[in-house]
């Protein structure tokens, strides 16, 4: 049984479906990348499967529990976190309180998971009185990232970590994920830097239009005629 | 090529030329504050009073106003409600003192009606003849509040949370009329006194005295403490980090797992408390009140409140001093008919030089 399983999801928001029958596994500790073109809905497979859209049937099941239709505080409890793709650091709040909001749902702090992000991420433990407003933009990914790790979660979702950053932070970024997924947490990527994303991935599944066009390991999705002539220019 | 002359003029008129005038008004009034002071046409001890009452008042309108900027910072939206979640708090908050210090000696139907028939020399209440009926009715009136915000906002808002904030003050309107007329409906129109002349502290300056009446003292410190009890909540505590989270960014607070329903009727019941315990003690220090004394007061609250940035509660407490003190100033200059209109234009000349409010821009709540 896999760790995430989706079979045959129809799901949007209010009166517009965006997916349409799609089927989805992530192992555990697995690296699974989801790519295609614009408007093909891989955010929304992310969002779907942490309770940010509106569910329209099929299922979803993680680790042996139904959780479509659940809310993310309660999606978070199970052992899912998400790391949105903007917008994802409380300005206002400093680095640590960012951290600790990670953690709301446990009753106290836990010390200990806060000291793994800053062995992970030194430089958050370096500015931890800043403002998370007061970072730059692959800063903030770190924190992003952070703060979904809280709870130490079994499969972590990312969506589109990359973008709006500097060329030479996409790499940084996208070997940080490596690690986190070596460390033994699952990853669930959306990535506009298909290419590399399927490089690094174990499998990936190329959507269009709301639908799987195919699903294979990413290097076999690298090689193949189809998918390079239609997604990833040849 | 016209609209760039044009900005670069409307920047040169904000970044220089506003500033440079102010300055330079600010300067001759300050000089001619001093040449009144040295003439004698204005003493020291008529300064010192116009600053003492500027604190009281700004103290009040400042602690009015954070439960206010509490619910535009969580929910988006302004709470037209507001003034009247404040006479509201103060009825039910003066129900109770009268109750508790004149039951035996009047009859109870009088009593909890705040009845203006009754003779207030004969209850005799004041915070040093009666402190525990103040003290409850301080209670009372913060509970009160705060249960009226949380079951409006179930009845009223809660089924609004994904509208706009134009539909959201629109209703707010709704609520502020309906809450004013139940009050005038219950308590009738008519304005009541509630207190009995209390001692006060003369301390001399200069010329003459500043006289600090204990109704005054007590107004100050308390709003004090629970200015220091907002901040330390908001600060220190889980769930005012996720109150401020929330202000910060209400997706990304649901998206963290933050219980956001929870948060806001947090702010209700917090908000609600103070604007309540702000009702009683405005009641207490005036000495006076009546059914639509709150909704009288929502311009000045939303005065300071938009002075300090909209949505901050330090920006309440800090546009709440300002306005106090700037009006009472200004009656240095102008005749006491004109005591708000001081207070605005100083409202007016901060936004035209700093257009998101003092602390606008700092999200602190």
């Amino acid at each position: 049984m896999s760790l995430l399983s989706v079979r045959d999801l129809d799901a949007g928001y209010g009166e517009l479906q965006v997916l349409d029958g799609v089927d989805m596994d992530v192992e555990d500790g697995e690296y699974v990348a989801i790519v295609g073109p614009n408007g093909a809905g891989k955010s929304t497979v992310m969002k779907s499967v942490f309770g940010l859209t509106d569910y329209m049937g099929g299922e979803i099941v993680f680790d042996d529990e139904d959780i479509s239709g659940l809310r993310p505080d309660q999606i978070i409890t199970r052992g899912i976190n998400f790391v949105p793709q903007s917008d994802n650091v409380f300005p206002g709040l400093t680095i640590r309180e960012n951290l600790e909001m990670g953690a709301y749902i446990l009753d106290e702090v836990p010390e200990e998971r806060i000291e793994a992000v800053y062995d992970r991420f030194p430089i958050l433990e370096e500015r931890e009185d800043q403002l998370g407003g007061s970072l730059s933009g692959g800063q903030q990914q770190m924190l992003a990232m952070g703060r979904a790790l809280m709870l130490d979660p079994d499969l972590l979702l990312l969506d589109e970590p990359s973008a709006g950053l500097a060329p030479d932070l996409v790499q940084e970024t996208l070997d940080r994920i490596d690690r986190i997924n070596d460390s033994g947490t699952a990853v669930l990527i959306v990535e506009q830097n298909a290419k590399e994303a399927l490089k690094r991935c174990d499998r990936g599944y190329v959507l269009v239009q709301g639908q799987n066009r195919h699903e294979d390991t990413g290097e076999a999705l690298l090689n193949d005629q189809q998918v390079r002539d239609d997604f990833l220019g040849g | 090529m016209s609209t760039r002359t044009e900005q670069d003029l409307s920047q040169l008129l904000r970044q220089f030329l506003l500033p440079a005038t102010l300055v330079v008004v600010a300067g001759l009034l300050v000089v001619d504050l001093f040449r009144r002071l040295v003439t004698g046409a204005v003493g020291t001890a008529t300064l010192a009073t116009f600053l003492w009452d500027g604190v009281v008042f700004g103290m009040a309108i400042g602690l009015a106003g954070i439960g206010l900027a509490m619910t535009y910072s969580i929910l988006k939206f302004a709470n037209f409600a507001h003034g009247d979640y404040i006479t509201f708090g103060a009825f039910a908050g003066w129900m109770v003192t009268f109750v508790v210090a004149g039951l035996g000696d009047f009859s109870l139907d009088l009593l909890v009606l705040v009845s203006g028939e009754l003779s207030v020399a004969d209850i005799g209440i004041n915070v040093l003849a009666t402190p525990l009926a103040i003290v409850l009715g301080l209670v009372v009136a913060a509970a009160a509040t705060a249960a009226l915000a949380l079951v409006v906002d179930r009845i009223v808002f809660k089924p609004m949370r994904d509208a706009d904030g134009i539909s959201l003050l629109i209703a707010s309107v709704g609520v502020a009329l309906a809450l004013r007329h139940v009050l005038l409906l219950v308590f009738q129109g008519s304005s009541r006194t509630l207190t009995t002349d209390v001692a006060s502290v003369s301390v001399s300056v200069g010329d003459g005295a500043v006289a600090f009446g204990a109704h005054e003292v007590t107004l100050v410190v308390l709003a004090a403490v629970l200015m220091i009890g907002t901040h330390a909540l908001l600060q220190y505590t889980k769930l005012g980090t996720a109150m401020r989270a929330m202000a910060d960014n209400e997706d990304l607070a649901r998206v963290t797992g933050i219980p956001t329903e929870r948060v806001v009727r947090t702010a209700w019941l917090l908000g609600g408390a103070l604007t309540g315990a702000a009702g009683f003690l405005i009641a207490l220090e005036s000495g006076t009140m009546n059914t639509s004394f709150g909704w009288e007061l929502l311009l000045v609250i939303f005065s300071a409140v938009i002075l300090g940035g909209i949505g901050s509660v330090y920006g309440a407490i800090a546009g709440g001093l300002i306005i106090g003190v700037a009006s009472r100033l200004s009656l240095i200059w102008l005749p006491s008919e004109l005591i708000l209109a001081g207070a605005f234009g100083v409202m007016i000349v901060a936004l035209l030089v700093k257009p998101q409010g003092l602390l606008g821009g700092v999200k602190t709540v």
